[in-house]
């Protein structure tokens, strides 16, 4: 008999066994049927809801954008302007029948500024154009909008706008002699701006990033809990069929841990990819699909998932990814110390408060961002990645801020997997036990004893 | 206890070990070695400390007190592959087949997959389940379930095997095979250590025993000894002629016997519990003497399950709505603070 090596108690390494446990973890899990009907049908809601918007542009068609004209000074002006934006912009695009063909744009004279900026503030004009003769011979328009200065209509208005001052100058141009052109100007005045610590976006830009920023902050509550409770149930139903026994003898809690959090956020993140990846498509070619579905559109649609850059779709990837282990973690110590799977609902609960109460703070502070409490939240771990990610997109935050609130959620993760290792360990060999709140931090507490 | 040629630390010792969960005391100073190479008892009621010091030995568990050690190096500093566990509770995943989830188990303890799946086919063979190779593993029955696990806690190869109960469920013909893979584990020089209530497997197979009650060991050692230390011997007697040694007939004269007891009346043959100050040939002499022919004598030392009874006070096996076990409980409940 040889004498037993004296080695490592992690025996082949926590990488290694680590790596085998979640390997197993993952095929065992994207195997199963419930997991593939469970994607397929989530992939299916996805990508309709990602159609949605041409869906409602689809019942919207009909819908005619009214743009008052108005010439204060020069009331004239405004019959010739009306003429050509209506030409510029209610052009029937090409291989649509004219007939059938509805005009987008109604351009009506408006009695005065005052009367047009109410109309356009109670949404009943989508925008006033304004025009005015400067000094210098030439004409001076602004355009009113609610909407996003940078969108289509203001550009088109931009060109048609153009056109009309040449006509004008053609028709003002006395028979004597030719006047000089004077280049027209344009301004397109916002009527609803948002600002957020000095930096300006506009109203589009900002409308649009509050919204991505719901959604992005949604879906990593969504997935945190989702998955962490997958977490939870996989160790629990290790315990409760008491293969448990054979693992902890034969590897160390913390690769178990690691093993089930890497295998299980794996198969996550297959289940996510394969959800998110063809919404994502449809969302990118919405404009294909839309002029397949409706006809060309006579100016191009607005631009899709306006406001979500690399940057801010690499911090939502390492926010979630972080966020992610640190709840994992913990839930799988939540399921270590149930002996029947059907009770690991109950000690989640303190964890599902928990994230629940970091994204409800964050959805509901993604109108102050810049506030205090928003701010400290974003550097506590378990608050971090949601509330980060919605000041990332919405204010302005120094990269510091961005690299001491990761560094901090991925050094709680560390001390957590010690934390939840001790927890493991004692919870697996518990058995009979009624599991509750007060359990779970009994058995935390005696685990940084 | 005997040293068996090897020098006092090769062994596995456990060194008075305390544990305490809370206010209950699972083990109070349990104390026993295992030579190497053996075949060894752990004998206990239910609730009587021997997971416990199982999952101490394991490294699953830290104890209070004591130390436990195999070669004299503390068997917490081991190498998970030194040892094979079978727990008492049997489980495995259900959905996986057997050849994949014992290549699992052999690859956490660093056994390379080409490896494992030769020694896996080879167990498989040796239990006769050849063909649960590729099965999924809820498809077995339970006395297979109970070998595939058998195989999970040897197929790393380990020097001490430790099982909890491994005899439980099985039919005679499973027990016989399951015991052959015991014979064949020593022959491989290696160390086999289980717990059991089946007195009359422990007789069959090992060659030291301890048997512990209440976190403590009551009696140690070779079979042999522990029989013998029992202090008194079995005598059984059989008398010619139907019927003749009925209860009634013998009580009368027993009397002469202080401190023989009538332990198995019985109409094909009686036995007697007899101390070892008492000459079993003056209690034949006596029966000669009555003028009764006797068949058959015989003087034997007690059955390991009478030494249990007696040293523990109940049948192994048929404790467990008793203390010990509620202590079990309340021990689980205790843990956590």
């Amino acid at each position: 008999m040889s004498a037993p090596e004296r080695s490592s108690r992690t025996g082949p390494g926590l990488r290694r066994n680590a790596w085998l446990i979640a390997r197993r973890e993952y095929v065992d899990r994207v195997r199963t049927r419930t997991f593939v009907a469970a994607t397929a049908v989530l992939a299916v809601v996805a990508i309709g809801l990602a159609l949605a918007p041409i869906g409602l542009r689809y019942l919207d068609r009909g819908t005619i954008a009214r743009i008052g004209v108005v010439a204060e000074t020069e009331p004239a002006l405004t019959g010739t302007v009306i003429q050509i934006l209506d030409e510029q912009l209610n052009r029937v695009p090409q291989g649509t029948d004219a007939a059938a063909w509805e005009r987008p744009y109604r351009f009506e004279t408006v009695a005065d500024p005052a009367a047009g900026r109410a109309a356009v503030d109670a949404d009943v004009l989508a925008g006033l154009v304004m025009i005015q003769r400067r000094s210098d011979g030439g004409l001076a328009f602004q355009f009113l909008t609610s909407g996003s200065p940078a969108g289509q209509t203001a550009v088109g208005l931009q060109f048609a706008t153009f056109g009309a001052a040449v006509l004008e100058w053609y028709a003002r141009a006395p028979k004597g002699g030719p006047v000089p052109f004077e280049m027209p100007t344009f301004e397109v005045v916002a009527t609803r701006t948002a600002s957020n610590e000095g930096t300006t976006l506009d109203p589009q830009t900002a409308a649009s990033r509050s919204v991505l920023s719901t959604v992005l902050i949604v879906l990593i509550f969504v997935t945190l809990t989702v998955y962490g409770m997958w977490v939870a149930t996989s160790v629990a139903a290790e315990k409760s069929t008491r293969v448990m026994e054979l693992l902890i003898s034969a590897a160390t809690p913390r690769e178990l841990l690691v093993g089930k959090v890497v295998g299980v956020g794996g198969a996550g993140l297959t289940q996510y990819a394969a959800i998110i990846v063809p919404a994502a498509l449809v969302v990118l070619f919405q404009d294909r699909i839309a002029s397949a579905v409706l006809g060309p559109a006579p100016l191009g649609g607005e631009a899709p998932l306006e406001g979500l850059t690399l940057p801010i779709l690499g911090a939502f990837l390492l926010f979630f990814l972080l966020g992610f282990v640190l709840y994992a973690l913990l839930y799988a110590a939540a399921g270590s110390l149930v002996s029947r799977q059907e009770d690991v609902q109950q000690l989640a609960l303190p964890l599902s408060l928990v994230s629940m109460a970091s994204y409800i703070a964050a959805v509901a502070g993604i109108g102050a961002v810049g506030s205090t409490v928003m701010v400290i939240l974003s550097f506590i771990p378990f608050s971090s990645p949601f509330v980060m990610l919605s000041r990332i997109m919405l204010g302005r935050v120094e990269p510091w801020e961005v690299a001491l609130s990761v560094t901090i959620l991925a050094a709680s993760s560390l001390a957590i997997l010690g934390l939840a290792s001790r927890i493991y360990a004692t919870g697996v060999v518990l058995y009979g036990q009624r599991p509750g709140v007060r359990e779970f931090f009994r058995a935390a507490r005696a685990a940084v004893r | 206890m005997p040293r068996g040629g090897y020098p006092p630390a090769m062994a596995l010792v456990v060194d008075r070990l305390v544990k305490r969960f809370g206010p209950v005391v699972a083990l109070d100073g349990m104390d026993f070695r295992v030579e190497p190479g053996q075949i060894f008892g752990f004998l206990g009621a239910n609730g009587a400390g021997k997971t416990t010091t199982i999952r101490i030995v394991l490294d699953l568990l830290r104890p209070d007190e004591g130390t436990t050690t195999w070669h004299g190096t503390p068997t917490a500093d081991l190498a998970r592959r030194t040892w094979g566990y079978l727990p008492e509770e049997r489980g495995l995943y259900p959905r996986m087949n057997v050849l994949d989830q014992l290549a699992f188990f052999a690859g956490l303890y660093g056994i390379d997959r080409r490896d494992a799946v030769r020694t896996i086919r080879d167990w498989l063979e040796r239990l006769r389940i050849p063909d649960a190779a590729g099965r999924r593993t809820d498809e077995l029955s339970k006395g297979n379930q109970q070998k595939v696990q058998f195989i999970a806690a040897i197929v790393h190869d380990p020097e001490v095997l430790i099982m909890d109960e491994p005899f439980s469920g099985l039919d005679p013909v499973n027990s016989s095979i399951l015991r052959a893979a015991f014979f064949e584990m020593r022959a491989r020089g290696k160390t086999l250590v289980f717990s059991t209530h089946q007195m009359e497997t422990v007789e069959a197979l090992c060659e030291a025993i301890v048997i512990v009650d209440r976190g403590r060991v009551v009696v140690g050692g070779p079979i042999r000894d522990v029989r013998r230390a029992s202090g008194r011997q079995v005598v059984r007697i059989a008398l010619d002629g139907d019927g003749r040694a009925e209860r009634h007939d013998l009580v009368g004269w027993l009397d002469g016997f202080p401190g023989v007891r009538l332990t198995r009346p019985g109409a094909d043959y009686v036995e007697l519990t007899v101390p070892r100050e008492v000459d079993p040939q003056a209690i034949l002499r006596a029966v000669l003497d009555r003028g009764e022919r006797v068949a058959r004598f015989e003087i034997a030392d007690p059955s390991l399950e009478e030494i249990f009874i007696e040293r523990v006070g109940i049948r192994p096996g048929d404790d467990e709505d008793l203390a010990p076990a509620t202590t079990t409980a309340s021990a689980a409940r205790a843990a956590t603070p």
